[in-house]
């Protein structure tokens, strides 16, 4: 056991030696120490812990030491407590086993040359205490900067912008060409390009309030929800189903109920805390509104089938990344390395879900869950335990404690309360709501018209076969004692509800054994009457059966025969105690199989109460004094107006990631969003409005500038961005007057695709289900998109080269642009403006020229191909597929 | 530029205009660097930095070609052979001298579990359904349904103690990340080593795909970013990927001058916009993609194979052609330098080797649908001295119980089987770990899926750690060891 680490001391001493006498070269602190101590110490030995009460940041932390003295000794490594530790028995070393892996012999060594020269390192500023960090204080708006003259300040965005600008050195670029500003607008706003006569219009004659007007327009347009809606689903991680030959294994069925939701709350500028609480307890907040449970779909989408842990763990952590910017996952089996995030709070708030599960409620008009209903959150485990799982492994929780519901113990800025919900009958007999037993009767009816119309059809035509009227006669038979089957149903579970009982359904239990007699006696009778329609039906078949079939026919027959009798028998039965009737469900429970793969999990029931949890935590992300939530927010909103973040990190506002260069502009927009009552079409409002939206993003001429600030981090100049898949799509099929504006409902199956026009978003996309074409351009990956991929891959030219969706376009698009009685220099200088929004130069109109010239003389060309081919060209310009 | 040092970057354009074009150059199938850094919002502290492309030790092989069957192959049929099935057929295991083997303790390591109807193992002994020969000079023993393949043994390295956690086929995913299905999802091997070594050719894709993949896995790079997802390939010089060739077919004279137009234009916009390093990507993503439309259809050309290679693939029969010709054409990839080829064997369902019941015939026929064209492969590398830089991968998701079910075939197993390596610097002709006498546990030498994962990432000289994100911690399982036996 101690042996081979002695070996190891003793070569490790021999290199420092080895090193020491052969002048080993001098140790960067900052370059080679700081990376160690901060990967394989600071965790613990660092602000947020203080373990031993010893923090080695900086130089002096580690001379003050901790309990066991001083971290080293300058110039004697030998003696150093930090060496000694790193270098002891399993036991005694640091960082301890299921810390982390001990240090190489390549980093000891460093440390100790490091001491041994001296332990020199550069001025430091000691970390303050994690909890003050940045993005956990208290939001606080500022005031504004003075900017003296920028000339280009529109609106209080600039003020913060210009004052930096001014402190720096730079200066930003001039607006845009209004052609510029206005594909920006749509493509930004609404996802789609403008039409040809209004980039025209506005490149002729912009008027003076052109671009307030077109703000305003577009942002009222209901393709807003469309466009901004697509950005919230790669946040919210929308995802339709996925599994295996069709077994339901991820997300749910009918999802797109909730895309539907999140489109028309958009449109309808729902507050961003409303459309918060909605998505996470609707079902507690508003359990009687159909339209608002659809926005729990966001936590329906977790739903999986064979791992509860893995379920858990997705909502826990993509409601903290999404809503709070919050790693809480770093937690799941040890504490945060960077944030003061416990693993005990990751658990606790894995307590807060643990009660969830999912149901399909049905909608009016529909009782086939199958065909539609309402993926939905229901609390339905109120008593299940939440225990820390020891490093995080699920096999081994620590059952010595019952972790409660709660949010981070460094971010409560108040005492969190959970109140269990009494929630309405409806909630939880969902056979209630109206629209139930009314769905159901009107199915039955118009069964029994279908069935009559059949029935006196066939028997007053003379030539009807005889046995087809028995059918028939049957058929409706059949129908109408469903009808009065259900009929009694509803009376029977009327007077149950009234009466309050559960489990009403046995006679045993039943309030009135009147109504619940007849109600079993009903579907006895619905049984024989289904049975004899069986027989008809085999008496009819083999009455003008072929010989050969005969034999199996009549074998048919005496089988339905004998059900029949047995059915009879039954139905002749008196009704016992433990008989029961078929209850009505206004809804169905998704079920798990945690256990075993083949097997259903028990049922999980619906209850009176709901654990209140889910509130709870929802009141507390949208607490105003929540310092994370506005910033987050903002963050999303800004990064898409914008092309980047004004936070680097979409998800991550830890202590891991840098604060913001523009953090005071971040802070003063999220205060700006919270006071304007969490209203989203402000904030879009003031982002395009603002200078800095509307600048150029040319850097020609701007040399301080890119020497200044080559990434534009203070926002001197318009970040291009790249288009998103969705929008190359449907951009392609706008221009050429093909895209099929129908909004919402389920989404386009993965063979509908290619010949479907719909936008985009209405494809189904799954884990499984990548369209091809948007696949090429980063669609979203529905596991976690909080910030879309910006690769440029071979594959997206070969689908812009080569794709139906484009080849197809390409004439109408022509077409679309020019009735074909312009000159070509118009018609090239019109298309690059519609298509890329560029006043084209001499040298592309003259290239354009020849191209056109040489598809008549070398290929052949008509002059109208031509002018498709040169548009098929421009779609695989850079700048088609480049918001500039 | 205050918290701001030079190791670390963070988005707007993400990356300086030097460090995207070395990003493009590095890996053909995309510029996603920039994306990665944004996900990772590096710590100023972190010693963290993107591959470079360069191997972080001296590697010993260059390419590797996976050959991943789906649904399970039979240890016990294939490369495994258990005369004690044939003793207690019949028997249940509690019958036989090896009942230990159900030890509930032993069987703790499986955690989705698909039991029978009863909930049990399958537990009466299955014989074996076909002969086994030794072979070669190393005399190794292989299943008469693999005659070719048999030819080969003193080239290759069999592990016969491989173990796995969980009984469905989300074990395919395992086997190509080191995570099962239920835990998420996790970048493949052919990912990583994409990722870490970027490009050999820059007229071709350095991560290729063939044959269907089973629906849970038809991604590859996962949280490293679709740009290292493999390009699935069809053996079709007609039209071998995606939007290969025009689908609304026109004139080729015409596509010239309209590509020329393009190519100009962006250049234009490029002298426009000398700090877009967007622009730039962009022409070059063009170019490379023009280049793949002719050099991807000339490698599916087999003209100038000759008639005694495709014979030698068996490409002359029918029922072993399509995975012959697959196997061709991964040799003609490896002669132009692609990296990674990743195929896959055996569609319909979970896999066609998912031989829950007629494993005699089902698993004959899949073993004579690859059999002639592996071991064509294995002869055509080591003729044309590819062997040595080259790994051949031969794996499955797990095995099937000694235990029938349906009365004729096996049920998915766990806890021990088999598969093989050749080439790429590994030992000839050795037979590495083994499982007990049914056939039940890997006993000796046990290994994790990853290990096979580290062995081949130590051959192309890549150390995973290093490769590592500090946004997505791995555990040491994930990582596996490099199975040092095995190692020439």
């Amino acid at each position: 056991m101690f042996r081979p680490l002695t070996l190891l001391c003793v070569a490790i001493l021999a290199l420092s030696t080895a090193s020491d006498s052969a002048g080993a070269e001098r140790v960067d602190y900052l370059k080679q120490v700081k990376p160690i101590l901060s990967t394989k110490c600071y965790a613990c030995h660092g602000a947020l812990k203080q373990e031993s009460d010893l923090r080695l940041e900086t130089r002096e932390l580690m001379l003050k030491g901790g309990y066991s003295g001083e971290a080293f000794i300058a110039r004697d490594a030998e003696h150093s407590l930090l060496i000694e530790r790193i270098v002891a028995d399993p036991e005694e070393r640091m960082p301890p086993a299921e810390e982390g892996s001990a240090l190489t012999a390549e980093e000891i060594a460093i440390l100790r040359n490091w001491i041994d020269q001296g332990a020199e390192s550069p001025q430091e500023e000691i970390p303050a205490d994690p909890s003050e960090h940045w993005a956990f204080r208290p939001l606080e708006r500022p005031a504004l900067p003075v900017a003296n003259d920028e000339p280009a300040i529109r609106n209080p965005i600039d003020h913060f912008l210009a004052a930096e600008h001014q402190q720096l050195g730079l200066t930003p670029t001039e607006e845009a060409a209004p052609v510029v500003q206005l594909r920006r607008l749509y493509f930004d706003l609404i996802g789609v390009p403008p039409p040809v006569e209004e980039v025209l219009a506005v490149e002729q004659s912009p008027t003076s309030d052109w671009y307030e007007k077109k703000v305003d327009q577009l942002l009222n347009d209901p393709r807003y929800g469309e466009r901004w809606g697509r950005h919230w689903m790669d946040v919210w991680r929308y995802s339709e189903w996925s599994g295996l030959n069709g077994q339901l294994r991820y997300s749910q069925k009918h999802i797109w109920h909730w895309r539907d939701w999140i489109i028309e709350s958009l449109n309808d500028d729902i507050r961003y805390d409303e459309m918060v609480r909605q998505m996470l307890a609707a079902d507690e907040l508003y359990p009687d509104d159909l339209d608002k449970l659809r926005a729990t779909g966001y936590l329906a989408r977790n739903w999986t089938l064979f791992n509860r842990t893995e379920w858990m763990d997705n909502v826990v952590e993509h409601v903290s990344k999404g809503f709070l910017g919050l790693t809480t996952n770093c937690a799941k089996c040890h504490d945060h390395k960077y944030d003061p995030i416990s693993q005990h709070d990751y658990y606790a708030l894995r307590a807060v879900f643990e009660p969830y599960h999912v149901r399909l409620d049905m909608v009016p008009g529909e009782t086939d869950l199958v065909k539609d209903a309402i993926p939905r959150a229901f609390d339905g485990l109120l008593q299940e335990p939440t225990y820390l799982f020891i490093r995080g492994d699920e096999r081994n929780p620590d059952k010595s404690a019952v972790i409660e519901p709660n949010v981070p113990e460094t971010l409560r800025f108040s005492e969190v309360t959970v109140e269990p919900v009494d929630l309405p009958h409806s909630s939880w007999q969902p056979a209630r709501r109206a629209w139930v037993f009314e769905s159901h009767l009107n199915k039955a009816r118009e069964r029994v018209v279908k069935a009559e119309a059949r029935e006196k059809s066939l028997s007053e035509k003379t030539d009807s076969h005889p046995g087809d009227v028995s059918v028939a006669a049957a058929e409706l038979t059949l129908a109408e004692r469903e009808l009065s089957g259900l009929e009694h149903r509803i009376k029977a579970m009327q007077s149950a509800w009234e009466a309050g009982t559960r489990e009403a359904a046995i006679l045993k239990n039943a309030p009135d054994r009147e109504l619940a007699r007849l109600a079993i006696q009903a579907e006895r009778d619905i049984e024989v009457a289904r049975a004899q329609k069986a027989v008809a039906e085999a008496e009819r078949k083999l009455s003008s059966a072929a010989e050969a079939d005969s034999k199996k026919l009549k074998e048919q027959l005496d089988t339905a025969r004998n059900a029949l009798q047995k059915l009879q028998k039954a139905q002749e039965k008196p009704i016992s105690e433990d008989d029961r009737y078929t209850w009505i469900a206004g809804a169905e429970w998704t079920p798990t199989r945690f256990t075993i793969s083949t097997t259903d999990d028990p049922e999980v029931a619906f209850v009176p109460q709901s654990s209140g949890r889910r509130t709870m935590l929802a009141e507390w992300i949208v607490d105003p004094r929540n310092p994370l939530t506005a910033r987050v927010a903002v963050n999303h909103i800004w990064a898409r107006h914008m092309g980047a973040p004004l936070h680097s990190s979409m998800f991550d506002f830890g202590l891991k990631t840098p604060p913001p260069e523009n953090r005071e502009l971040l802070d003063w927009l999220a205060a700006e969003l919270i006071e304007s009552g969490w209203k989203m079409k402000h904030l879009h409002r003031l982002m395009v409005m603002s200078a800095a939206y509307r600048r150029s993003s040319a850097t020609a001429g701007g040399d301080q500038n890119t020497d200044l600030d080559p990434e534009n981090r203070y926002w001197w100049r318009r970040q291009p961005m790249p288009l998103e898949s969705e929008v190359v799509r449907d951009a392609i099929l706008a221009h050429a007057g093909t895209l099929d504006e129908t909004m919402g409902g389920s989404p386009v199956e993965g063979d509908q695709q290619a010949d479907s026009h719909r936008r985009s978003l209405y494809f189904f996309h799954s884990a499984d289900t990548v369209n091809l074409f948007l696949g090429n351009f980063n669609s979203p990956d529905v596991t976690g998109c909080y910030r879309r991929e910006s690769s440029i891959q071979p594959q997206q030219a070969l689908a812009l080269n080569n794709s139906k969706l484009v080849l197809k376009a390409t004439p109408s698009i022509a077409s679309q642009i020019s009735a074909g009685d312009e000159d070509d220099a118009t018609f090239i200088r019109k298309a690059f403006l519609v298509l890329l929004g560029i006043e084209p130069g001499d040298e592309e109109v003259s290239a354009s020229e020849s191209a056109l010239k040489s598809w008549q003389t070398e290929a052949g060309s008509s002059p109208i191909e031509a002018r498709s081919f040169f548009i098929w060209s421009l779609l695989n310009h850079n700048d088609f597929v480049t918001l500039r | 530029m205050n918290g701001f040092s030079e190791n670390m970057d963070r988005p707007r354009t993400g990356l300086n205009r030097r460090q995207w074009l070395k990003g493009l150059g590095s890996g053909c199938a995309g510029i996603a660097l920039a994306s990665l850094l944004h996900r990772d919002a590096l710590a100023s502290t972190s010693a963290w930095s993107p591959p470079t492309g360069i191997s972080h030790f001296t590697p010993r092989a260059k390419n590797v070609i996976w050959l991943f069957m789906n649904g399970g192959v039979s240890h016990m049929e294939s490369f495994d052979p258990k005369p004690m099935l044939n003793k207690y057929a019949g028997k249940t295991i509690a019958e036989t001298p090896f009942a230990d083997v159900q030890d509930p303790e032993k069987l703790a390591i499986e955690r989705l579990r698909v039991p029978d109807a009863n909930g049990n193992q399958r537990n009466e002994i299955y014989p074996l359904q076909c002969g086994f020969r030794k072979h070669g000079n190393s005399g190794i023993e292989v299943s008469d349904w693999f005659p070719h393949i048999a030819e080969h043994v003193d080239k290759m390295a069999f592990v016969r103690s491989m173990w796995t956690t969980d009984s469905n086929h989300g074990a395919q995913t395992q086997f190509h990340s080191g995570r099962h299905m239920n835990d998420g999802t996790f970048p493949n091997l052919g990912a990583w080593v994409h990722y870490g070594l970027g490009t050999l050719n820059e007229n071709l894709p350095q991560f290729i795909s063939m044959g269907r993949r089973p629906e849970w896995n038809t991604r590859d790079g996962h949280y490293l970013g679709p740009s290292h997802d493999a390009v699935s390939l069809q053996v079709d010089p007609q039209n071998p990927l995606d939007y290969a060739n025009p689908e609304i077919p026109f004139s080729p004279a015409a596509q010239s001058i309209g590509r020329d137009l393009t190519r100009q234009l962006n250049q234009m916009r490029r002298d426009e916009f000398p700090d877009d390093p967007a622009v730039e990507a962009r022409i070059r993503s063009y170019e490379l993609a023009w280049r793949m439309q002719s050099a991807i259809p000339e490698l599916f050309d087999f003209s100038e194979e000759t008639q005694a290679t495709q014979r030698m693939y068996g490409i002359e029969n029918e029922t072993s052609r399509p995975f012959g010709m697959k196997l061709l054409a991964a040799r003609r990839f490896i002669e132009k330098g692609v990296r990674f080829i990743q195929i896959q064997h055996g569609g319909g369902g979970a896999g066609q080797w998912d031989a829950h019941g007629g494993l005699k015939k089902r698993h004959s026929a899949s073993a004579f649908e690859v059999d002639q064209p592996i071991g064509g492969l294995l002869e055509d590398l080591s003729r044309r001295g590819l062997l040595d830089e080259t790994l051949v991968v031969f794996a499955t998701e797990f095995g099937r119980t000694p235990g029938s079910q349906n009365s004729d075939g096996r049920d998915h197993h766990i806890f021990g089987f088999s598969v093989w390596m050749a080439g790429g610097g590994l030992k000839q002709g050795i037979v590495h770990g083994a499982t007990d006498e049914l056939g039940f546990h890997a006993i000796e030498n046990r290994h994790y899926v990853t290990d096979i994962h580290a062995t081949i990432l130590r051959q192309l000289g890549l150390d995973s750690r290093k490769l590592e994100l500090p946004s997505h911690k791995r555990l040491e399982i994930d990582h596996g060891e490099p199975i040092l036996d095995i190692i020439a």
